[in-house]
C-alpha cells in the first residue's frame, strides 16, 4: 500500500490536474446549457406549488429539496417530485387530484421552508395565487350541460368569491336553467379543491399557471 | 485496547437514519432532511444548500444563513469531512459497497481527491450563471434521505448505478472526487483543531490504515514525512484507521501540533 | 323456498309478456347506443322525492349507463349529480348478496330457508308469548308502492297489529298531519308547473338548491324569464338557496311560528285578507295548547279542534304583532310587514315551499297548518302557480308511506284504523274479518324504537332505511336493539350500514331496477318501472321477503297473486276512489308518471280546482270536498308559537342543526359507495359562523368535539363551506356512517305528527 501511495505519487497528481480541469470546464459549460435549456418555458407543464411558493424561476432556484414543507401538510397535500420532473427533481408540488391544498389557516408549509422558496411570511392563506382554476373541457362539464352538478362550486373553500354559479336559461328544456361555474381568477387561490373533487373521470375544472395580468385602464 | 471508533460511528449514521425516517413514524423530534433540517424546533441548513440557493436565486434570507452558519460552525470544529463518514446516508451506502468490491476485487482506480474541491466550485458557479441550484437537483444525498422520508424508492435508481460503478470501475469516486459537498467541507475542515495524531515512533509501516482508508492520500504526509497530525481537509475523521492500527500509533488529538 | 322461486319465474314471464304487449319500446333513437346493444327502461330515479325520470341503459344483465329522460316532464332529461350516478348505486364492491345470521358476535352466511325459518319462529314465539304487538315493521318512503303495501296488509291484516311505521314518520310526518288538520286529505294541490308559473316564492326551512336540485333550476329560470319573481328565503342558516335568493330572512329556530302568525296577522290588520274566500271556503279552529314534546316513553297526545269565528281568530293574532314577533325571531318588524304584503300582493302569484325545517320540528303540524293559514287568508291556493307546496325528501314518502299509509293510524288513501267504516272497507278488499284489523294505532316511529329498547317490541324487522343511523337520540336506541332478552332485529339492505350491524338477520334485499316498481313523487305524480337487471347473488326484493313472511306465518292466502305487481295494483286501487283515484296500471306502463286523481284517464292538476279536479262541480271554483266534515271547507288553525324542546342555555349555548347535502343522500348507504360523490363531499363537517370560531379560538379545519345531553362527536370546523351557520348555530349533515351526529340529536317529538326535531336541540362545542 506505501507503493500505492507512492505510485499516486507527483506525477499522478500533475496528470490529473490537466485531465480533471478541461472536463470541469466542459461540465460547467454543459452544465449551464443543459440546465437553461431544460428551465425554459416550463417545459415539463405546470406544477402546483405549495401555498407561499415564490415565482418559478425563483423557486426553483430557491428550493433545496429539504421536504419540510410536505412533513408539515397534514393532509399530505404536498408530494416530492420525481425525475420526470427534470430539474424540479425533489421539488415538492400538490397534485390536485390525489389531493388538493386545504388551505390550512396556519400554512404550516411555507413556515416549515427555510430557504426562502415559500414565503414565510405569508399570512392570509386566501390571498395566495398557486395558479388558477380553468374550465378546461367545457362540453364534459355537467352543469354546462344543464345538470344539477357544480360539485367545483360547493367545494370550493373561496365559494362565490373564487366560483361564482352564473344561471342562464336551459333553451333545450325550456324551464330549467343552466348553473354555470365561472371562475373568478383575482380570488381563485388555485388549492386544486375543485378539480380534486370533479365528478368526471378526467376532471373537467383544473388549476393551471396563472396567466399573467394584462393591464388595462378600463375600470369595470 | 479494545475501544474502536466504529460502532460509534455506525451507531450515528444509523441514527440519522433513523432520525430523516422520524416523521413517518408521526415522531415530530426532526423534520426534514440533510439540505435543511429542524432539531428540536432548531433550524439547521447545510450551508452548501444554502450558498447554491443564494447563489441561484440571488435573494437572501437571514433565517436561512442563520441555520447555515449553525451548521458550519458544528463542523469546523470537528473539522476534516466529518459530515462525510459520520452523518451523510451516501457515505453509509458507499462503505457497504466498497466492502463487496474489495470482496470482488474489482474497481480499483482512483481519481484525485481534490475533484470535489473543483466540483464544489463548479457547482457555485453554475447556480450563479444559470439560476439553478444545481447540485440539490442530482445529489445522491437528497435523494437518499428523501426516499427514507417519502418512501421514494424509484430515483434510488440512480444511487444503484452510483454503487455499480463505484464496485466495478472506481473505488468511492463518488465520494473521493466528485461530490461537492464533500468539497465544501474539505474547504472547510482543514483549519479544525480536532484531528487524528500520528506518533511516529509507534508506526510499522505496515500499511494497514491506508488499506481502510477512504481517502488514503491524507495519511501520506504522515507516514512519509512523520508529521505528527493529519492535516488535510479531506479526511473524513472516520476514526477507521486508528481502530485498525496494531499498535496504536493513530489516536485523536484535539489540538494543533 | 322452491314455490315462490317457481312464482318469481311465472310473475317475470308475465311481466315480460305484459311488458312486450302494453309498453312502447323505450328511448333508444340513438343509433349509438342501439349499435353498442344498450337497450333502455324508463325508471324515476331511486334518490330524491322530485321523481326525476331516467333512462336506464342495459347491457349483458348490467346497467351500463342512466340518462336524464328527456320525455320526462319533471326533468326533461335532466338530473342532479346523484342521478347522475345511479348507475353505480346497484354495484358497489361490498353488495349483500347472501342472508346472514348472528352466531354470537359474527354474522355467517345462511340459506334463505335457513333464514327466513329463524325470522318466522322469532315471529311466532314473540306473537304466541307476547300477543301480535310484540313485532314490528319499519320500512321506508323507499319502498315501492307494492312493497308497502303487502307489509302493511301483512301487519295489519293478517299479523293483527298496526306495529308498522315508514322512516317518512322522520321527515313527512308533519306535513301530512298538516294536510290531514286542513285540508283533511294529504297532499298538495299543487304541482311543479307552479315553479314556472309563479312569480313569488317563499321557501321556508328548505334548501332547495341543494336537496331539490332539479326544481331549484326551475325557479331560477323561472326568474331569468320574469325579473318580477321574488325568492324569499327564511332559514336560520344560509345555504346555496339563501345565496341564490332575493331575500334571505333569518331568524331564531323555532320562532317560524311566530313569524307566519306576524304575517297573518298584517294581513288581517290591514284587511289584505281575501274576504269572500274566507267566507267560502274556510273555517277557523283552535286546539289544544302547551301539547309538550314527546319525550317521555309513551307519549299520547289527542287534540280537541274547537271552531272559532273570524273575530276569535284575530284576536288571538293579536299578540302576533310584527313588533313583538322581531324580539322573539330577530326579523325586523318593517321587513315582517313588508314581507306580509308581499304574501296578500294581489298581483303577485305566491307559492310556499318548505321541507324539513317545518316537517321535523316539535310543534310541525303547527308550522304546517300556519303556512296554510297564510295562503287560505289570502285565498292564494289551488290556482296555478299559486300554491303551497310541501316537498319531500324520499322518491316514494308520497306513493308508498302517505298513499298506501304505512303508518300505525292509517290505512290506504286517507284511511284510518281508528274509523270502522275504513276497517270495513279495508277488511272487504283484503278479504279478512274486520276484526283482525285493530282499532287502535301503536307506536310512532320514535316510540316503535323506545318500545324495542324497552323490549316491548321483541321483534322488529327493517325494510330500506338506516334506522340506526338516522334516529334521533341514536345512542340509545342502539343499545336497546342489542339489550337481548328475546329482541330480534332483522334488517334488509343491499349494503352493510349501521343498522346491519346490529341486526341479527340481515337479509340481502334487490334494489331500484333489480325488481318491478312504482313511487310518486312530491306533486302526486305515479311512476311505474320494469325489473330490468336481475339482482346480485341470492338478493331478493323487499315485497318477495315479506311474501315469504308471510306464507311462513300461515297468511300465503293474502297474496294471490300471479303477476304480483299489476294484480296487487289493481287491488290497491279500489282504495283509492274519491279524489285519491289511480288509473290501471297499464296507463303508467305507458306513460311517463301521471298525478293522481287520475280520472278516465286524465290526470289532475289542481286538487280542489274546478276545471282540474273531476270532483269540484262546475259552479264551485274551489271546493275542499274531503274536509266533509267542514262542508268542503278548509281550516284555518289558531296555533300560538310555544317554544322548542331544548334551548341552547350556559352549559349548551349552541343550536345545531342537521341536515343534507347536494352530493349525499340520506345516510350514504348508497351515494357513499359511488366513488365520484365520494370524492365530492367525503365526510361531514361542522359548519359554523366565524365570530363564534374566533370567540372559541378555532381556526378553519380545526377538530371540534361537540356534545349535547346526548353524545358526542369529533369534527372539523368548516368555516368557509357551502352553508353558513348563523351566530349561535352550528350545522352538519348526517349523512357520513362514521360521524353520527344523531347521537346528538333530541328525540323530541310533534305531538300530533310523531315527527321528531332534527333542526334544533343545544349543543356545546369545545377544542378537540
Ligand atoms: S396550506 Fe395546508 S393543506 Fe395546503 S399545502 Fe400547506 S400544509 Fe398542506
Ligand atoms: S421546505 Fe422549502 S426548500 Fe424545503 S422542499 Fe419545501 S419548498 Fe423546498
Ligand atoms: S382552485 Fe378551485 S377550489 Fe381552489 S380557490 Fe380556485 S376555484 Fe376555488
Ligand atoms: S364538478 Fe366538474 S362536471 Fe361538475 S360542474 Fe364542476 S367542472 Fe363541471
Ligand atoms: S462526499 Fe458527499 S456523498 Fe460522500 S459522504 Fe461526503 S457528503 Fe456524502
Ligand atoms: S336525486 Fe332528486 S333531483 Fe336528483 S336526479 Fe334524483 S330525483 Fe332528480
Amino acid at each position: 500500500m506505501i507503493q500505492k501511495s507512492s505510485h499516486t505519487g507527483i506525477t499522478r497528481r500533475r496528470f490529473l490536474k490537466n485531465g480533471v480541469l478541461i472536463p470541469l470546464a466542459l461540465a460547467v459549460a454543459g452544465g449551464s446549457i443543459s440546465t437553461l435549456f431544460l428551465r425554459r418555458a416550463d417545459a415539463r407543464g405546470f406544477y402546483l406549488r405549495p401555498p407561499g411558493a415564490v415565482e418559478e424561476r425563483r423557486f426553483l432556484a430557491s428550493c433545496i429539496k429539504c421536504g419540510k414543507c410536505a412533513q408539515a401538510c397534514p393532509y399530505k397535500s404536498i408530494k416530492m417530485a420525481g425525475g420526470e420532473a427534470g430539474i424540479g427533481i425533489g421539488t415538492p408540488h400538490i397534485v390536485a387530484r390525489e389531493v388538493p391544498c386545504y388551505l390550512c389557516p396556519d400554512i404550516p408549509c411555507a413556515k416549515a421552508c427555510p430557504s426562502g422558496a415559500l414565503d414565510k411570511k405569508l399570512e392570509d392563506i386566501e390571498k395566495i395565487t398557486m395558479g388558477t382554476a380553468v374550465i378546461v373541457d367545457r362540453e364534459s362539464c355537467l352543469s354546462l350541460r344543464g345538470l344539477r352538478c357544480e360539485v367545483c362550486y360547493r367545494q370550493c373553500p373561496l365559494i362565490d368569491k373564487a366560483i361564482t354559479l352564473e344561471p342562464r336559461h336551459n333553451q333545450r328544456t325550456g324551464v330549467h336553467s343552466i348553473m354555470e361555474p365561472v371562475i373568478h381568477r383575482d380570488k381563485c387561490v388555485g388549492c386544486g379543491i375543485c378539480e380534486n373533487a370533479c365528478v368526471r373521470d378526467q376532471p373537467v375544472i383544473v388549476v393551471m399557471k396563472s396567466p399573467p395580468v394584462q393591464k388595462d385602464y378600463y375600470e369595470f | 485496547m479494545n475501544f474502536k471508533w466504529w460502532p460509534i460511528r455506525r451507531f450515528v449514521q444509523l441514527g440519522i437514519v433513523t432520525l430523516i425516517a422520524s416523521p413517518l413514524f408521526g415522531l415530530t423530534i426532526f423534520h426534514g432532511n440533510l439540505s435543511a433540517g429542524e432539531l428540536f424546533g432548531i433550524n439547521l441548513s447545510d450551508p452548501f444548500a444554502f450558498l447554491q440557493a443564494t447563489a441561484a436565486s440571488k435573494v437572501f434570507i437571514a433565517s436561512f444563513l442563520a441555520s447555515a452558519v449553525l451548521v458550519t460552525g458544528i463542523y469546523f470544529m470537528l473539522g476534516g469531512r466529518t459530515f462525510c463518514s459520520w452523518v451523510c446516508p451516501v457515505y453509509l451506502l458507499t462503505e457497504w459497497a466498497d466492502r463487496l468490491r474489495s470482496r470482488f476485487g474489482t474497481g480499483g482506480r482512483t481519481f484525485s481527491l481534490s475533484g470535489v474541491r473543483w466540483s464544489f466550485s463548479a457547482t457555485i458557479i453554475i447556480c450563479v450563471l444559470t439560476g439553478v441550484p444545481l447540485f440539490e437537483i442530482l445529489s445522491p444525498i437528497g435523494i437518499t434521505t428523501r426516499a427514507v422520508m417519502f418512501k421514494a424508492w424509484q430515483p434510488l435508481l440512480l444511487i444503484l448505478s452510483l454503487v455499480t460503478i463505484e464496485i466495478s470501475i472506481a473505488r468511492r469516486v463518488w465520494c473521493r472526487s466528485l461530490c461537492p459537498v464533500g468539497g465544501f467541507y474539505s474547504f472547510l475542515g482543514r483549519i479544525s483543531p480536532l484531528r487524528v495524531a500520528f506518533a511516529h515512533h509507534l508506526c510499522t509501516q505496515c500499511g494497514e490504515c491506508t488499506k481502510v482508508c477512504p481517502v488514503e492520500e491524507v495519511l501520506e504526509p504522515p507516514l512519509t514525512t512523520h508529521k505528527p497530525q493529519v492535516t488535510s481537509g479531506d479526511c473524513t475523521r472516520c476514526g477507521d484507521c486508528i481502530d485498525i492500527c496494531p499498535t496504536q500509533a493513530l489516536g485523536v488529538d484535539i489540538w494543533y501540533k | 323456498m322452491e314455490l315462490s322461486r317457481r312464482d318469481f319465474l311465472k310473475a317475470s314471464a308475465a311481466a315480460a309478456a305484459f311488458a312486450a304487449a302494453g309498453a312502447p319500446l323505450l328511448g333508444s333513437n340513438n343509433a349509438d347506443a342501439a349499435e353498442a346493444g344498450i337497450k333502455w327502461g324508463k325508471a324515476p330515479c331511486r334518490f330524491c322525492g322530485t321523481g326525476c325520470g331516467v333512462l336506464v341503459g342495459v347491457k349483458d344483465g348490467k346497467i351500463v349507463a342512466t340518462k336524464g329522460d328527456p320525455a320526462a316532464p319533471v326533468n326533461r332529461g335532466l338530473n342532479c349529480i346523484k342521478g347522475y350516478f345511479l348507475s353505480k348505486i346497484l354495484y358497489g364492491k361490498d353488495r349483500l348478496t347472501k342472508p346472514l345470521i348472528r352466531k354470537g358476535n359474527k354474522m355467517v352466511e345462511a340459506s334463505w330457508d335457513e333464514a327466513m325459518t329463524l325470522i318466522a319462529s322469532k315471529f311466532k314465539e314473540a306473537i304466541e308469548k307476547h300477543g301480535p304487538d310484540s313485532v314490528a315493521m319499519y320500512g321506508s318512503g323507499q319502498w315501492t308502492v307494492f312493497e308497502g303495501y303487502a307489509a302493511s296488509k301483512l301487519f295489519k291484516g293478517g299479523i293483527g297489529t298496526n306495529n308498522i311505521e315508514p322512516n317518512a314518520r322522520l321527515c313527512m310526518a308533519s306535513a301530512v298531519t298538516g294536510f290531514m288538520t286542513t285540508f283533511a286529505s294529504d297532499e298538495p294541490m299543487g304541482v311543479y308547473d307552479d315553479l314556472d308559473l309563479g312569480d313569488t316564492y317563499f321557501l321556508w326551512g328548505a334548501n332547495m338548491a341543494e336537496c331539490h336540485p332539479v326544481l331549484f333550476s326551475r325557479i331560477i329560470d323561472n326568474r331569468l324569464k320574469n325579473p318580477a319573481v321574488k325568492i324569499i328565503d327564511f332559514g336560520t342558516r344560509r345555504t346555496r338557496t339563501s345565496q341564490m335568493a332575493d331575500q334571505y330572512i333569518k331568524f331564531t329556530p323555532q320562532t317560524d311560528l311566530a313569524l307566519l302568525n306576524a304575517i297573518a296577522y298584517v294581513i288581517v290588520k290591514e284587511k289584505l285578507y281575501d274576504e269572500q274566500f274566507i267566507k267560502k271556503h274556510v273555517v277557523f279552529k283552535k286546539g289544544k295548547t302547551n301539547i309538550g314534546n314527546g319525550l317521555e316513553d309513551k307519549f299520547k297526545f289527542t287534540d280537541d279542534p274547537k271552531p272559532m269565528t273570524f273575530d276569535e281568530y284575530k284576536e288571538f293574532l293579536s299578540t302576533y304583532t310584527p313588533e313583538y314577533v322581531e324580539k322573539l325571531s330577530g326579523v325586523p318588524a318593517a321587513k315582517i310587514i313588508e314581507l306580509a304584503r308581499l304574501y296578500a300582493d294581489k298581483k303577485r302569484k305566491v307559492n310556499s315551499l318548505w321541507t324539513m325545517g317545518f316537517n321535523q320540528h316539535t310543534r310541525g303540524t303547527w308550522v304546517n297548518n300556519l303556512v296554510y293559514n297564510v295562503h287560505l287568508l289570502t285565498g292564494k291556493i289551488c290556482r296555478p302557480g299559486e300554491n303551497p307546496l310541501s316537498l319531500t325528501g324520499q322518491p316514494s314518502a308520497c306513493g308508498t308511506a302517505r298513499e298506501v299509509g304505512t303508518f300505525t293510524h292509517r290505512l290506504p288513501a286517507d284511511m284510518v284504523v281508528t274509523n270502522p267504516d275504513h276497517r270495513a272497507m279495508a277488511a272487504k278488499i283484503w278479504g279478512i274479518d274486520p276484526k283482525k284489523i285493530p282499532e287502535k294505532p301503536t307506536y310512532n316511529a320514535v316510540e316503535m324504537f323506545r318500545a324495542l329498547d324497552r323490549g316491548d317490541i321483541k321483534v322488529v324487522w327493517t325494510q330500506v332505511t338506516n334506522p340506526f343511523q338516522s334516529l334521533p337520540n341514536l345512542n340509545r336506541f342502539r343499545k336497546g336493539a342489542r339489550k337481548g332478552d328475546g329482541r330480534f332485529v332483522i334488517v334488509s339492505d343491499m349494503y352493510p350500514t349501521k343498522s346491519t350491524e346490529v341486526a341479527d338477520v340481515i337479509l340481502p334485499s334487490a334494489s331500484w331496477v333489480e325488481k318491478e316498481g312504482v313511487f310518486g313523487n312530491a306533486e302526486r305524480r305515479t311512476q311505474q318501472w320494469f325489473k330490468m337487471v336481475e339482482a346480485p347473488g341470492e338478493a331478493r326484493s323487499d315485497l318477495a321477503q315479506t311474501i315469504e313472511l308471510a306464507k311462513r306465518l300461515g297468511h300465503g292466502n293474502l297474496f294471490p297473486y300471479k303477476y304480483i305487481e299489476k294484480e296487487m295494483w289493481e287491488e290497491y286501487r279500489q282504495f283509492t276512489g274519491g279524489g285519491k283515484d289511480l288509473a290501471p296500471y297499464e296507463a303508467y306502463v305507458k306513460s311517463r308518471g301521471l298525478r293522481w286523481p287520475v280520472v278516465n284517464g286524465k290526470e289532475t292538476l289542481y286538487r280542489y280546482a274546478e276545471g282540474y279536479d273531476p270532483y269540484v262541480k262546475a259552479g264551485e271554483g274551489i271546493k275542499f270536498y274531503k274536509n266533509k266534515k267542514d262542508d268542503g271547507r278548509a281550516v284555518i288553525w289558531a296555533r300560538p308559537y310555544e317554544a322548542a324542546a331544548e334551548a341552547p342555555d350556559k352549559t349548551y349555548p349552541f343550536w345545531l342543526c342537521t341536515g343534507r347535502v347536494l352530493e349525499h343522500w340520506h345516510t350514504g348507504t348508497m351515494t357513499g359507495r359511488v366513488p365520484e360523490l365520494k370524492r365530492a363531499y367525503p365526510s361531514a363537517v361542522c359548519e359554523m359562523h366565524p365570530d363564534d370560531a374566533k370567540k372559541l379560538g378555532i381556526k378553519n379545519l380545526q377538530k371540534v368535539k361537540i356534545s349535547s345531553r346526548r353524545g358526542t362527536i369529533t369534527l372539523p370546523v368548516d368555516l368557509n363551506g357551502r352553508g353558513k351557520a348563523e351566530k349561535g348555530n352550528i350545522f352538519v349533515a348526517f349523512f357520513d356512517e362514521t360521524k353520527l351526529i344523531n347521537e346528538l340529536c333530541i328525540d323530541a317529538y310533534c305531538p300530533i305528527s310523531g315527527e321528531p326535531d332534527y333542526k334544533k336541540c343545544a349543543v356545546k362545542v369545545e377544542k378537540a
